[in-house]
């Protein structure tokens, strides 16, 4: 994956009163820490950070005043309505450097369309070296039978990419489609609380 | 009906109706959502109802995910009846929603299925609500 240059610049004042007028000013605040050294704060341009962000584990090259660094978006908090970008933390990485990450798991082919594929796990930890991060990862689920899984052992790793999480993790699994509408739960016989408690 | 097998207190203070979601506001079962935009009070009826709805559109096809309960009672004295005398009678069980969070989530049926289905639940939702996607990883 490519990196994405980002000018950053240092920010020395703190608390909810000072973010929200970075974030009215078009501003991003961010952490940056990782390999022991002291967290800097700083705050990044929104809308160059929102449209980096539209991929994930995307490295990025800040550009600071003390000079560049690379970084891995670590946590990135979101708006829950307007989804726009609060807060994000960055973990700092070098060149060559091997990360454990989480990349999201895609399922290539068809299975058996009497089931219902549920994602059991969307992404897979994997180790990988820090430049060479790859975007998604296949899973061929083909001829894939109703009451069976894929596991995480099943999924294809890229050269130089190696499995963290237990190769017994279930990704997908077909399950067979209901057969009568469900009841949600059990229907109670009256409204009123099961279990009167003693007032 | 959705209705807790049993309460510490049968009777309860009102839930408080401000502030926004702090958790369960992105798809993480399903591959769509319905997602509030609004505080508000969902009955167990209201949850049935949108539940049935879902269900009968995407026919055998799909799964539903109902990620809110209603573990709050609701009471209501009689009508034509003088103050005092005590609070009145549990009517209703509530899930007490706030802004952004994801009540129903769906999966297994195409994107045009899903959004009829979970329009037509919305509209049995006393508040306003969107249909979001699942965010990748």
């Amino acid at each position: 994956m490519a990196e994405i240059s980002i000018a950053a610049t240092i920010r020395n004042e703190f608390g909810k009163g000072a973010a929200r007028r970075a974030r009215r000013d078009g501003l991003v605040p961010a952490v940056i820490y990782g390999h022991g050294s002291t967290p800097r704060h700083v705050t990044l341009p929104a809308h160059q950070l929102m449209l980096a962000l539209k991929a994930h584990n995307v490295l990025l090259d800040l550009q600071l005043e003390g000079g560049a660094q690379l970084v891995l978006p670590k946590s990135v908090v979101r708006h829950a309505i307007k989804n726009s970008i609060e807060h994000v933390d960055f973990i700092e990485v070098r060149r060559g450097e091997k990360v454990i990450i989480d990349i999201a798991v895609h399922t290539a082919g068809d299975a058996d369309r009497d089931g219902i594929l549920e994602h059991v796990n969307n992404t897979i930890s994997v180790r990988a070296e820090a430049t060479a991060i790859p975007t998604e990862l296949i899973l061929d689920i083909q001829g894939l039978k109703i009451g069976h899984s894929k596991y995480a052992s099943d999924v294809v790793l890229p050269a130089g990419v190696e499995l963290v999480s237990a190769p017994d993790t279930i990704i997908v699994h077909l399950a067979d489609k209901p057969t009568h509408d469900e009841p949600s739960a059990p229907a109670p016989t009256d409204v009123a609380p099961a279990a009167p408690a003693a007032e | 009906m959705l209705i807790p097998r049993k309460v510490r207190h049968r009777k309860q203070h009102h839930p408080s109706r401000s502030g926004a979601a702090k958790g369960g506001t992105a798809v993480t079962f399903g591959d769509f959502g319905i997602q509030a935009l609004e505080n508000s009070y969902v009955t167990n009826r209201q949850i049935e109802a949108a539940r049935i709805a879902m269900t009968r559109h995407i026919k055998r096809g799909g799964k539903v995910w109902i990620n809110i309960f209603p573990d709050r009672p609701i009471t209501k004295k009689p009508a034509e009846t003088r103050m005092g005398s005590g609070k009145g009678s549990p009517e209703w069980w509530v899930a007490n929603v706030k802004v952004g969070r994801v009540m129903f989530e769906l999966s297994g049926v195409t994107e045009e299925v899903a959004r009829e289905a979970m329009t037509r639940a919305i509209h049995k939702l006393p508040m306003k609500c969107r249909v979001v996607r699942r965010e990748e990883a």
